[in-house]
This record gives structure tokens, C-alpha cells and sequence, in this order.
């Protein structure tokens, strides 16, 4: 009988939450006007 | 590229200076990014005033487009010296920043209206396509976990989803390579075909949109298919292809306990605990800048700054897609498995345009 759990991804912060947390970060900046408006 | 499993899904630095060298290792691919990238977006440029300004007639071609078009010639002819590799494998990085800052342009209720239809879409695209490839993977003789590989990742999510079921069904690494590889190469393809296709039955930019974003299968060559068509097409494809990346959880899930069952997997333990480590997370920053920018927590002008940032982090991504689609790694396992994936996704392509068709005319996209 196979041992339980260790289907269960390795530890460790995901790139999505670094992701995420680039993206709050940009969205806070952006907020109070702490970088110039971003162009395209 | 795409020859082995993408290891930044993951980051764990061990100390300071361990941290310091894995972003330097980043710094040269990071660069080749942004020079793809940003070549595509000059080429665009140039092309639209050479032919204003002469008169001629010819059709815009995003800058999406060569972007990936000089990614794919780099990658398939000279390839990625191992420099570069770091930082060009950090596109889905970009992708999923580029993701949640694209929340601004979606209203709340525009996400549950259109995230519902999808959602709706999706469980009867799942349900069908996922029988579908096993049944073909059946019928041209294909190693079981590689077809329950090619199914995940061409009913769900690309290259997210063989890379979360992976060590869930212990598949071998020839195998999940093999599969990103058909994956990436095949999304590739329908960069190419699904605008053709789109603009050939005069689609809504809703419509065409939904169906990029339920029918291709990586949510980079989604946000690409969607962009290429329209800006408006763009932000549909992602809001579809982000419900899609949502249910990755589910189906592992339900493959893992399957393979379990067989004696040829390890057992879960704690489900909840499961679904959680493979949900997502970007899809919950997406869903929160959307709720901020619905409370107008921002101005207009930093809504336009937000979007562009979001622009700029597209445009590393897609650079990106061209970067690690190799159609060398396509030859190593045969003909078959290529002809599953193709056969597959000419089926989910067939299939999410009539639900698309149909759900147009009746829950008025």
C-alpha cells in the first residue's frame, strides 16, 4: 500500500505569490504617485 | 527549450548571497527578454509609419506576433546558450504579474458575469476534451501517464497543469517533457491559426476572446491568441483562460486519486491542503486589484499607468513563448503522441467554438 501525502507539491513560496506580490507593490506605488506615469 | 521541467516554480534561496547569484543568473535572459520583446514592438512601429507614410495598404501585425516569430527563430535555429536560460524561463513570472495587474481593467461584476459563463463552458470542455484524448491516446497506443499528461495539458492549463500533476501521477520526466514540448509547439501553432480562423467567421471580440481562452492551451499562447486578434479580445482570453488556471486543483486531484488507485501513484493525504498548494495564486491577485480598482481606489491616470505596466510585462512574456518553444524535443518520442496532442486540440478547438457559438446566442456574451 503506498505511503500517504507525498503526492503534495515540494515546499516553498510558489512564483505566483512572488508575482502577486510585484504586482501589489507596482499597484501601491502607482497609487500615491511614487513613480512618474508608465507609458506604452 | 521547453526540454526540461521548468524549475522557478519554485524558488527557495538558500541565504543572502545564494539569493544574490540566482537574481545576477537572471540578469542575461532577463535582457534577451526585453530585446525580443521590444524589437517586436519597433518592427510594429516602423511597419505601420513606413506604410502610412507610403500609402500602401498592409495589414497591422502586432508587435505580439514578432515577438514570438523572432523568439521561435532564435530558439530553433543559434538555440539559448545556457546564460540566458534563467532569465528567459522567467516569462510565466512576468505572465502572472502581468495577469494581476491587468485586474484594473475589469470591473467586478464584468469577472463573475463573463468568469461565470466560462466557468459554465469550461466543465463541459473538461468533461468532453479529457475523454476525448484518452480515448485517442488509447487508440494510438500512447503510454498511459503520458496521455493523462497530454489530456491535462490540453484540457486545462498547459504547461501549469503537467507541471502541477507531474509529481501527483509520478510521471516520468522524458514523459512531462515530451508533453510541455507538444504543448508549447502546438499552442505555437494556433498563435497563427485562431486569429486567421476569428476573423474568417467575423467573431465578436467577446466571443473570440472566450474561445481563445478555453481552447488554447498555455495561458501565455492564450493571452497571445486574444491580444493578436484585439486589445478587447485580449482582456477576454485572459479572463477565460484565468478561470480555466483556477480548476487546475481539481483535476490533478481527481487524476492523482486515480492513479493511487492503481497502485502506481503515491496517496493524498489531506485534500483541502492539496487543492490549495495547486490553486493558483495569481488568479487571487487578479481578483483583488479588480476589487480595487471596482471601489475606485485608483484615478483614471493611474489606471492607464497600471494597465500599460501590465502591457510591458506582456511584452516579456511573449518574447518568452518564442524562447522556449523547441520543435526539435518534438521528434524524440515518435510521431504519436504529436498526433494525439493535434488530434486533441483540433477537437477542443472544435468543441469550445460551437459551446462559444452557442453560448453568444443564448446568455448573450
Amino acid at each position: 500500500m503506498p505511503e500517504p501525502t507525498s503526492a503534495a507539491p515540494r515546499r516553498g513560496i510558489s512564483l505566483d505569490v512572488y508575482a502577486v506580490a510585484l504586482a501589489l507593490v507596482l499597484a501601491l506605488l502607482v497609487r500615491f504617485n511614487l513613480i512618474p506615469p508608465i507609458k506604452w | 527549450m521547453a526540454t526540461t521541467v521548468p524549475s522557478t516554480h519554485q524558488a527557495g534561496a538558500t541565504g543572502p548571497l545564494g539569493l544574490g547569484r540566482r537574481i545576477l543568473a537572471l540578469i542575461p535572459g532577463l535582457l534577451l527578454l526585453a530585446a525580443v520583446g521590444y524589437t517586436g514592438k519597433i518592427i510594429e512601429q516602423s511597419t505601420a509609419a513606413y506604410t502610412k507614410a507610403h500609402h500602401i495598404t498592409f495589414p497591422n501585425i502586432e508587435y505580439v506576433l514578432w515577438a514570438i516569430v523572432i523568439g521561435l527563430l532564435i530558439a530553433n535555429t543559434v538555440g539559448i546558450p545556457r546564460i540566458f536560460q534563467a532569465g528567459v524561463a522567467t516569462y510565466e513570472f512576468w505572465l502572472k504579474a502581468g495577469i494581476v495587474l491587468l485586474g484594473v481593467r475589469f470591473l467586478l461584476g464584468d469577472i463573475l458575469h463573463l468568469g461565470g459563463i466560462s466557468l459554465l463552458l469550461i466543465a463541459v470542455t473538461l468533461t468532453l476534451s479529457l475523454t476525448f484524448m484518452h480515448l485517442i491516446g488509447h487508440a494510438f497506443k500512447l503510454k498511459p501517464k503520458l496521455t493523462s499528461l497530454l489530456a491535462i495539458g490540453s484540457a486545462i492549463c498547459g504547461v501549469s497543469a503537467i507541471i502541477a500533476a507531474k509529481p501527483s501521477i509520478d510521471a516520468d520526466d522524458e514523459d512531462a517533457s515530451y508533453a510541455i514540448a507538444a504543448i508549447l509547439a502546438l499552442g505555437a501553432l494556433s498563435l497563427f491559426t485562431f486569429p486567421l480562423i476569428g476573423h474568417l467567421l467575423h467573431l465578436s471580440d467577446k466571443a473570440y476572446g472566450l474561445w481563445a481562452g478555453l481552447a488554447v492551451d498555455n495561458t501565455a499562447e492564450a493571452t497571445a491568441a486574444g491580444a493578436l486578434y484585439s486589445d478587447a479580445a485580449g482582456k477576454v482570453a485572459v479572463l477565460a483562460k484565468t478561470s480555466r488556471n483556477a480548476l487546475i486543483g481539481f483535476v490533478v486531484l481527481a487524476y492523482a486519486i486515480y492513479w493511487a488507485s492503481r497502485g502506481q501513484a503515491q496517496v493524498v493525504g489531506n485534500k483541502a491542503v492539496f487543492l490549495w498548494q495547486k490553486f493558483p495564486k495569481f488568479v487571487l491577485g487578479f481578483l483583488l486589484i479588480s476589487l480595487l480598482a471596482t471601489l475606485g481606489i485608483f484615478a483614471k491616470p493611474q489606471l492607464t499607468s497600471l494597465a500599460n505596466l501590465s502591457r510591458w510585462a506582456f511584452l516579456l512574456t511573449f518574447a518568452g513563448v518564442g524562447l522556449r518553444t523547441s520543435f526539435r524535443e518534438l521528434g524524440k518520442q515518435g510521431w504519436r503522441p504529436l498526433a494525439v496532442g493535434a488530434i486533441g486540440e483540433v477537437f477542443i478547438a472544435l468543441l469550445t467554438l460551437g459551446l462559444v457559438y452557442g453560448a453568444d446566442l443564448y446568455l448573450h456574451l
